[in-house]
């Protein structure tokens, strides 16, 4: 059988349990289609399998991993010797740093995201401007606003850091080297293979999706009743799922769904249309001379992007795992809570929507306790946040 | 040397605040740019009229919900706007206006108070377009000499050219039609112009389409460009659209690209506004 039948008939199967009326057991209160199932079997397994990332030659590598973490929390990476990555994507906030906007050297522009499974995207940011997780790494210590660093200072930092110099020998098998790109890409590399270690854990709805695929009665009862309304909507009337899909609750892509996006009075976040014309010019790119992937096999979706003038204003559609713990919402964080959020897809200004855009986005008009049951539904999405420990490896020094 | 980083720094710069236009650019002729209430609120008039100078536009094309953003902008500019009657007194009119009785007359009203080009942009499809207001706009077209600026696919524009086979159509976005559909349209109807608004494939990264060239080339009077300024942010967009548009219309001879960039435009609307 190929999986897509097990799959089919796991869903019959399902359907057969839930919809057999049994007045003694309340898993029945709310019901699920063969369609409405297969649509949620569709938001799973999780977690994914785990990947190496080719385009990094230190990816999964455990010195590297060490020396990620080390660099991602010290602050030596800044223009003024404040600014940490963790500034902004603190463990304790689901790596995020709860602000509307991120504020690093000077207050910017956009609000920022978890990096936990971020190994899983295939465009970085809310517009993409990067296509892998180095170069977007690389991205924040150069931008003047976030950490303000250049090329010189950042190479220079780590030959004189003895325990910088240290883990760049253990790791890459040689002491940085006078070529500063070099030195920078080899520190994105080391914070992208710590980041890849950030993954997301099992979450309510991922045991519900799980128990709904074995026909598990006694732990689909277990799932709220108000979440299974919010899940009904969010795969039925709402087609949440049509961006927002698969495993991770999100295309990848790029979509506009009628936020304003002026940066500032007179001045406007051009979105996915600035994030292409960044990525197809970055020196950092898949294409480019500095991904250690030869076949160049994961550099196809750069090669083909293409620039068009819808992108002008449209922002990556964001994972919605652990999405209960990082408000503020949206690529700006003008969105402040969860049922805000719902209440944006609820009462949508299609005015924003151009007639030939987002056919699928309509005011969807939910009333309160609608509205409530996708915001429960939203919650079950959280893993709890683990704590994060620091590994024993990036904490001692290095010799 | 510039550092890399900063050459990277200033691509960005440049992907967010594009150049402004000199005067040994390609004059364009934008066939597509609102100005509704809501733009009007965050960038003032002789902003926008501004923008549109900074893109190198010789003329625009100017409809707006409820009208009155076009009146200020031709109040402050009769030499760079051209204004359309849109049948919209707010944008929610989109879906409605077709069956709304109380549009007409508020069209006549302001058909009598000041002067237009156009009726449009309005969206119709299919047998919508046989409704009595649809109807209405045209006859009114043709009482005002105006061109008509339809949102409509293949049947309702055959419809509007039903009600009077003299009526000039400008084809908004050309339908999202493919060019082989655009073309037999073309054939049939010698009084239908067609923008190109909102689309891109017809000149990605500065190269034309060969089917599309090839129709431009059959039909080298009858295309412009336009922008669609559909939210306020899209008004920042503009001198972008421009740029792109002088870019891939570089990739075609230099009189058709003319006639595309602004000519066209020039001949159905004539150097003079009507009335
Ligand atoms: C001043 C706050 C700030 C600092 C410091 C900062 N970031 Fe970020 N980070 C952001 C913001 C804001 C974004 C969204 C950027 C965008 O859309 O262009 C982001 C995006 C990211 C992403 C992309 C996540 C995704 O889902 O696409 C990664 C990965 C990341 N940062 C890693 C880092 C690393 C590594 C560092 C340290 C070298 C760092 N960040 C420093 C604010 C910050
Ligand atoms: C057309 C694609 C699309 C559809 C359909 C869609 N979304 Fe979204 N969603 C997006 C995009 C794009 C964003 C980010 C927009 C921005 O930042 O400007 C987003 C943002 C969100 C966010 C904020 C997450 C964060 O971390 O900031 C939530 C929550 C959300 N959507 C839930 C939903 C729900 C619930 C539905 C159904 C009612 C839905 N979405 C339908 C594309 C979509
Ligand atoms: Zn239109």
């Amino acid at each position: 059988m190929t999986r897509r039948a097990v799959r089919r008939a796991l869903a019959a199967f399902a359907l057969a349990l839930a919809g057999v009326p049994s007045p003694a057991d309340d898993t029945l209160a709310v019901a699920f289609t063969p369609d409405e199932i297969a649509k949620i079997l569709a938001h799973g397994p999780w977690p994914p399998e785990v990947k190496r990332d080719p385009s990094n030659r230190v990816s999964g590598n455990a010195d590297a991993i060490a020396y990620g973490e080390r660099l991602f929390f010290d602050t030596r990476l800044s223009a003024n010797g404040l600014v940490s990555c963790a500034r902004c994507h603190q463990p304790g906030r689901h790596w995020t740093d709860g602000q509307a906007r991120s504020i690093g050297l000077s207050p910017g522009d956009r609000n920022a995201p978890s990096v936990v499974d971020a190994r899983l995207n295939r465009w970085f940011g809310w517009d993409g401007a990067n296509d892998n997780l180095w170069a977007q790494s690389i991205r924040p210590m150069l931008d003047p606003r976030e950490m303000g660093m250049t090329e010189a200072a950042v190479a220079r930092t780590i030959r004189e850091v003895p325990d910088f110099a240290c883990r760049y020998r253990r790791t890459f098998g040689r002491a940085p080297g006078t070529d500063d790109r070099r030195v920078v890409v080899d520190v994105g590399k080391a914070l992208a293979a710590f980041q890849e270690t950030l993954a997301s854990g099992r979450t309510p709805f991922d045991e519900f999706r799980d128990a709904l695929a074995r026909g598990d009665r006694a732990a689909i009862a277990r799932y709220p009743d108000a979440a299974k309304r919010g899940l009904r909507i969010f795969v039925g009337r709402g087609s949440c799922d049509v961006c927002h899909t698969g495993p991770r609750f999100t295309n990848g892509e790029f979509h506009d769904i009628g936020i304003a996006h002026f940066a500032a009075p007179g001045r406007v976040d051009p979105g996915r249309h600035g994030g292409i014309a960044t990525v197809r010019s970055s020196p950092f790119n898949l294409l480019g001379r500095h991904s250690d992937d030869a076949a160049r096999a994961t550099a196809t979706s750069t090669r083909h992007v293409a620039q068009e003038h819808r992108h002008f204003g449209e922002f990556r559609v964001p994972s919605l795992r652990n999405v209960a713990a990082t408000a503020p919402y949206m690529h700006d964080g003008s969105v402040k809570t969860l049922a805000d959020v719902v209440r944006h897809y609820s009462e949508l200004n299609e005015e924003r929507l151009h007639v030939h855009g987002e056919r699928i986005l309509k005011p969807l008009r939910l009333t309160p306790e609608e509205r409530a049951d996708l915001v429960a539904f939203l919650e079950t999405l959280g893993d709890g946040a683990p704590v994060f420990r620091h590994t024993e490896r990036g904490r001692l020094e290095c010799e | 040397m510039v550092p890399r980083h900063a050459r990277l720094l200033v691509a960005s710069a440049l992907a967010m605040s594009p150049l402004a236009a000199t005067a040994a650019d390609l004059p364009v002729f934008d066939a597509h740019v609102h100005y509704s209430h809501d733009a009007v609120e965050v960038l003032p008039p002789a902003d926008a009229i501004a923008v549109l100078r900074k893109a190198g536009l010789k003329r625009a094309l100017v409809s707006s919900s409820g009208d009155d953003g076009t009146q200020k902008l031709v109040a402050l500019a009769p030499d760079l706007i051209l204004p359309s009657l849109r049948p919209y007194r707010t944008r929610a009119d989109v879906s409605t206006w077709v069956r709304d009785e109380t549009l007409v007359p508020w069209l006549e009203e302001r058909l009598a108070k000041s002067r237009y080009v156009a009726i449009g942009e309005f969206h119709v499809y299919g047998a919508d377009a046989d409704l009595p207001n649809p109807r209405r706009v045209v006859e009114l077209a043709k009482k005002h000499r105006l061109v008509l600026h339809a949102h409509s696919d293949v049947d309702a524009i055959e419809r509007l050219f039903r009600h009077d086979p003299r009526a000039r159509v400008l084809w908004a976005h050309s339908g999202f039609e493919r060019p082989d559909e655009v073309r037999a349209m073309l054939r049939r109807h010698r009084n239908l112009w067609c923008d190109l608004a909102f689309r891109s494939e017809h000149g990605s990264d500065g190269k034309v389409d060969p089917a599309w060239r090839s129709l431009f080339t059959e039909f080298p009077d009858r295309f412009m460009v336009g922008t669609d300024s559909y939210t306020p942010e899209r008004w920042h967009y503009v001198v972008e659209h421009a740029n792109w548009s002088r870019a891939w219309l570089a990739d075609l001879p230099k009189d058709l690209a003319e006639r595309i960039a602004w000519r066209n435009g020039e001949a159905l609307f004539g150097a003079a506004p009507a009335r």
